[in-house]
């Protein structure tokens, strides 16, 4: 929204922008990353969603000074850029607990300690990578911070990743820099995180857990890769909860562990590998990020046949994914992912699915009233929502709108090739689990590992 | 890494990046919007349709000729890339022609 006013007045025209009370902070970094720390804003007070019709009225009412005061007057802008240290300058000396407390006191950790940061430890991660510190891969948003090849060294140290994972590192910021992850939105209210899931042979050159316990912290790879991206977005990105600023995440989670597959278990059962779904041959080393902004329930399933376990599936995982189906039906892009245990892939296997068939049968099987997504889509802010209008604009099919029956089911998962499917967890345990994106914002995106050695 | 009698110091670099943010004025201000055309962005969320139409209304009071794009006409601002809504945005406002423009809702 801000964004939008930046671009109108870059091109001369000027604006006003309407921001609620309890976003004024993050409008603050988004002005700044804009280039335009001085844009007018008309401050609505409150939450608008619990406003009723009066009350919204009578806070219109009270907007309207500033709104013509931000369209007439001219603005003074006081801000300068600031001088900022550079890379190689040093900006701490102290003691380990005296760099813990500096960093975390400059709102630069997670709040966990981190491994300082010096030249020596920076270097050893630059030899792992082929490309230049001084390389841009690209500027994230909102702090539009330039995402400089040596910053990632620098925060992969802080994370506690090791050198050698520093091409992976590289490929997760080239992915969160593509403009389809979005990361202008991480930092949105429904505090979705990054997940990434390693493909090929990385993933068992760096040791990374890919059975029991795939999702929980404790081995190095998984544990201190998945730091790495939430401590990147804070630092480069500009995402940082209060004191800090940026990051909106209204209850929010913390950052996932990187995902494996389990690649070996695929193979024998015939079915392709996560990295071929996105495009990849078996043998490329190969990074995907997407947004999870929450997870289904352990899903236990038992029997001798495909459908004993894809009903299940469809049922629990459906259920976790409906509620959010919504942002899906309007935004055009939604990919949920199904974490499906080892034995219960090969029982689906050997009945002769394939990962497309079960994607297949959740798009078919999964539905929701539409009276309820319209529903949960008011109550989520998107006050003007309808299936009708979505059909009639062409973004979503014929279907959804098949008849004026509040209750008619419609489709949850509204592409089936959106489903994503990664065969991984405990082999000795008849366990899958779901986990839900947030639509447009974190956007899957998949890079090829450029490995230096 | 140094070390002192007691315990490791440790010299650290910023962990930080370059700004890429490309610093630009504000554009010229519309002192008086009697007979002038407001654009209406919105992100099509937190209640822009009941919003819109009070700014329309008071506006419309206090400014004789005044005119409005509504959102509907320029589109939803929300979801769109960066890129995308840079290059088709700026056109849109001269083909509408947009003096002023009210973005909303940020929440």
């Amino acid at each position: 929204m801000l964004r939008a006013a930046a671009i109108a007045e870059r091109a001369g025209v000027p604006s006003v922008s309407i921001v609620t009370t309890p976003f004024m902070q993050q409008a603050a970094v988004v002005m700044k990353g804009v280039g335009m720390p001085g844009l007018p804003i008309a401050e609505y007070p409150g939450v608008p969603m619990t406003d009723g019709p009066d009350t919204v009225r009578a806070k219109v009412e009270a907007l309207m000074e500033q709104i013509v005061e931000g369209l007439a007057k001219p603005a003074v802008t006081t801000a300068t850029p600031s001088v900022e240290p550079e890379p190689r300058d040093l900006v701490f000396r102290g003691t380990l607990d005296e760099v813990q407390d500096f960093f975390y006191r400059s709102l630069w950790t997670d709040g966990l300690p981190v491994i300082p940061p010096t030249i020596p430890r920076v270097e050893r991660f630059l030899e792992f990578t082929k490309r230049a510190p001084g390389d841009v891969i690209g500027r994230l948003l909102p702090e539009n911070r330039a995402a400089t090849v040596w910053s990632i060294a620098v925060n992969g140290v802080m994370a506690g990743c090791r050198p050698e994972y520093m091409p992976l590192l590289v490929a997760f910021v080239e992915a969160i820099a593509e403009p389809e992850f979005r990361v202008q939105d991480a930092g949105s209210t429904p505090g979705w995180e990054p997940l990434v899931i390693v493909s090929g042979p990385v993933a068992r050159a760096l040791d990374l857990n890919h059975g029991q316990g795939v999702m929980r912290v404790g081995r190095q790879a998984n544990t201190s890769l998945g730091r790495f991206l939430r401590l990147y977005l804070m630092n480069i990105a500009g995402l940082r909860i209060p004191p800090g600023a940026g990051d909106k995440g209204s209850i929010a989670s913390t950052f996932n562990v990187a995902l494996a597959e389990d690649e070996a278990a695929a193979a024998e059962m015939g079915w392709t590998t996560f990295g071929q779904d996105q495009g990849f041959v078996r043998d490329d080393s190969v990074v995907t990020v997407q947004s999870v902004v929450s997870a289904s329930p352990p899903i236990y399933t038992a029997g001798t046949r495909a459908l004993d376990h894809v009903q299940v599936l469809a049922e629990v995982f459906g259920r976790a994914c409906a509620y959010w189906s919504c942002t899906g039906m309007k935004y055009a892009r939604w990919q949920p992912l199904l974490v499906i245990g080892p034995s219960i892939a090969k029982v689906i296997a050997a009945d002769g699915w394939s990962k497309d068939d079960v994607r297949a049968y959740l798009h078919e099987h999964v539905t929701i009233p539409a009276r309820e997504a319209e529903k949960y889509a008011w109550h989520l802010g998107s006050t003007a929502f309808s299936l009708r209008a979505q059909v009639e604009a062409g973004v979503l099919p014929p279907e959804y709108a098949a008849s004026g029956d509040p209750d008619r089911p419609v489709p949850v998962f509204v592409k089936p090739e959106w489903i994503g499917v990664v065969v991984a967890g405990d082999p000795g345990r008849n366990q899958s689990k779901g986990y839900c994106n947030n639509h447009i914002q974190g956007g899957r995106v998949s890079k090829r590992v450029a490995l230096a050695r | 890494m140094t070390t002192s009698n007691r315990e490791p110091v440790y010299e650290v670099v910023w962990p930080l990046a370059p700004s890429a943010a490309a610093f630009a004025p504000l554009a010229s201000r519309a002192p008086d919007l009697s007979g002038k055309t407001v654009g209406e962005l919105w992100d099509y969320l937190f209640k822009g349709e009941e919003i819109f139409p009070l700014i329309r209304r008071a506006l419309a009071q206090r400014y004789p000729g005044i005119k409005f794009v509504e959102y509907e006409t320029l589109g939803t601002i929300h979801g769109r890339d960066e890129a995308e809504l840079a290059a088709t945005l700026p056109d849109q406002l001269r083909k509408h022609g947009c003096d002023a423009v009210i973005s909303a809702v940020g929440a």
